[in-house]
């Protein structure tokens, strides 16, 4: 959905104490990114991509400090992320399964595999489960139209699916037991969220590539 | 007359096991040893002996065209660069010079370079340091796209593995050599991943994307060559384009003129193999390599193990959706860059065919593909922007069954006036939304005339004293 603008306007910033941009994402933007660049804009997309692999989404206090670490003005960095489709500006599900809907997909059963998914997360295309783990979207091509069709569940590519195989592979998803960091359902599941010890994420920060 | 292959081995899939020379099955990520053993890094070494210009003019002679859709000449591409004066090449007497690499293979039926960084990475990567010795260049890009993960893992293993052995980095480009007159020369390469965006497989958008912006596309001139990246000098390049350098520069370019056709148009020649990703409705989809000139129906019939369940063609892509489709009885069309000019469709594209059966709706082809340029185009333009609306609009309107004839007509107006009129849009993603729409709806108009109902009605009234008799 490259040119329709998100809510940016209506966004509600909810803020913490705790930041966003940590320590390690800063070194690692500074050591391994900014080097590489001209100008720090062009570290954006990095940045962007660290906090969307780390919180499952992109929240506005986390730009914020990045347009403040890159020395941008926030306005720019809201410019960039609102075009990419890849960050979501509001909480998804812990879990994104994307399902491929371009040309090949389609004229080879992604129709039956998406409403398999549908049916199994008892969800529509575009909504997240109750329980927040799993968002279920339809993107344009993922590249694997000779293995069509295809899903991106999370950053790992599932080809040649049938509807059962996708049934089976959501199912596997939403019953992972790893708790969502806490930072990623504000505002979805609020009840389950504030259960959660603050910023307890489980995984130790990685970069996004 | 039956197509046979000039050359029983492959170019780019020497590493790759393919169709018909060997199973796919048996498909690996190539490393840097095994790379080196089976004559890796050989087409780099050689362009190292050689003076930069003469690399470029080789290249310029081999007539390789651009892998990525447009078919540009490569060299002749390279030459646009301002030319550096003696002693230049040293990167503390200039400001840098930029070579992005095109890996946002978004187009819909398009899956080639994804093989490449899939399985032989230093193929491409030696291709980059080719082209950046060639062109003096002093950092490349490699903009993947941002679904591609496993694809940017590969390439940063393999980048790793290459400033490790020489190629890249302070003690690169196998530590460096005479012809730079003895000035250092090195290149640093980059993986930059993108977030989603198709429209950043435009050239000037990619460059936007690399820049931090929103991918919209770049007025041109100034053309990237003079003022790309940051300002730069910058070439862009695709990954498969890339890929051909090591083996031209090996083999020299009467090696690779030996492959493919010539133009039976008049046009330039198309010569080499080309990575083919056949999808869609056939047995055996997949990635194939071949040369240039292969008709469509040898491609699906001898090599595609022919249409899915035994059914007749009915259609095909000939790569990527915004090159419009082949008909019916176009089943023969040989796939060289000749193709536009012979059967009415944009062009060659990425030759990624994607291929329809007999029972495939064609409405629904046109509803898909028009949904896709909505959803993909990056509203800078107005006639791109809303017209790739009202045309889905329009599609789904047709495909559910509440359009009349005259919307057929608006179709294929908005389709028109977005896409052919010259100067309308900056880029050419409206060019493409056109020409698919466009030929679908011309190949099988009859198709599209029983989804709508006439506008035309004649309803018959009585009028005056007989009306309440």
């Amino acid at each position: 959905m490259a040119w329709i603008p998100k809510p940016s306007a209506s966004m509600k910033i909810e803020r913490r104490d705790e930041p966003y941009l940590t320590q390690a994402m800063k070194d690692e933007l500074s050591q391994r990114y900014l080097p590489r660049f001209e100008t720090t804009l062009a570290a954006l997309l990095p940045a962007l991509h660290m906090i969307q692999h780390e919180y499952h989404w992109v929240p506005p206090q986390a730009m914020e400090e990045i347009a403040e670490f890159l020395g941008l003005s926030p306005a720019d960095v809201l410019d960039t992320a609102t075009f990419y489709e890849e960050y979501a500006l509001a909480p998804r599900g812990r879990h994104v399964v994307g399902v491929c809907r371009s040309i090949a997909c389609e004229f080879c059963g992604q129709p039956q595999v998406t409403q398999a998914i549908k049916d199994t997360l008892g969800i529509d295309v575009g909504e997240t489960t109750a329980d927040g783990k799993v968002c279920l979207v339809e993107l344009e091509c993922l590249g694997s139209c000779g293995t069509a069709p295809a899903a991106l569940i999370d950053e790992e590519l599932h080809e040649q699916l049938t509807p059962q195989r996708a049934a089976e592979l959501v199912r596997q998803v939403r019953s992972q037991d790893a708790p969502p960091p806490a930072s990623g359902r504000e505002g979805l599941a609020p009840e389950t969220a504030s259960n959660a010890p603050k910023g307890a994420s489980k995984s130790a920060p990685k970069s996004a590539h | 007359m039956a197509w046979s292959p000039k050359f029983t081995q492959h170019a780019l899939c020497k590493r790759i096991p393919t169709w018909p020379y060997a199973d796919p099955k048996d498909r690996h990520v190539v490393s840097y040893d095994e790379y080196v053993k089976t004559g890796g890094y050989e087409g780099l070494r050689k362009a190292l002996t050689m003076k930069p210009g003469d690399v470029t003019e080789a290249v310029k002679k081999s007539m390789l065209r651009g892998r990525g859709g447009a078919g540009f000449p490569t060299g002749l591409k390279w030459t646009f660069l301002p030319k550096l004066d003696e002693g230049q090449d040293d990167l503390s007497k200039r400001g840098p010079r930029y070579l992005a690499i095109n890996a946002d293979e978004s187009e819909p039926g398009t899956f080639k370079d994804r093989l490449l960084m899939d399985f032989d990475p230093h193929l491409v990567l030696e291709g980059i340091a080719i082209c950046c010795y060639a062109c003096r260049l002093d950092k490349a890009f490699i903009f993947i796209r941002g679904e591609y993960h496993h694809q940017a893992h590969v390439l940063e293993k393999a980048i790793a593995e290459a400033y490790d052995n020489g190629i890249f980095g302070p003690k690169g480009l196998i530590n460096s050599n005479a012809n730079t007159g003895g000035a250092k020369f090195t290149v640093d390469c980059y993986v930059h991943r993108g977030a989603g965006a198709y429209i950043c497989g435009e050239e000037t958008a990619l460059l936007e994307g690399l820049e931090g912006k929103r991918g919209w596309p770049r007025i041109k001139p100034p053309f990237p060559a003079v003022e790309g990246l940051f300002g730069k000098p910058t070439i862009i390049n695709n990954v498969e384009t890339l890929a051909h350098l090591p083996s031209i520069v090996e083999n020299g370019p009467e090696w690779f003129m030996a492959q493919g056709v010539e133009s039976t148009v008049g046009g330039p020649p198309s010569y080499g193999t080309k990575l083919m990703g056949v999808s869609g409705h056939v047995n055996r989809p997949g990635v194939y390599e071949f040369e240039l000139g292969i008709p469509l129906r040898t491609l699906i019939e001898d090599y595609c193990g022919g249409i899915r369940g035994g059914k007749k063609y009915k259609a095909a892509i000939p790569g990527g959706v915004s090159m419009g489709i082949l008909g019916t009885d176009q089943y023969e069309a040989e796939l060289d860059f000749d193709i536009g000019r012979k059967y009415n469709v944009l062009g060659l594209g990425t030759a990624c065919p994607t291929v329809f059966d007999e029972d495939t709706d064609m409405v629904a082809v046109a509803r898909n593909i028009s949904r896709f340029f909505k959803h993909e185009s990056c509203g800078q333009c107005t006639p791109c922007r809303e017209g790739s609306g009202w045309l889905y609009q329009l599609m789904t309107r047709i495909e559910e069954g509440h359009a009349k004839t005259k919307d057929l007509d608006m179709a294929l107006e908005i389709a028109t006036s977005m896409g052919s009129m010259p100067g309308t849009t900056i880029c050419g993603l409206a060019d493409g939304n056109n020409w698919a729409l466009r030929t679908i709806m011309n190949k099988f108009r009859d198709e599209f005339e029983t989804r709508v109902s006439p506008s035309h009605v004649a309803v018959k009234m009585t009028i005056g004293a007989a009306a309440h008799g």
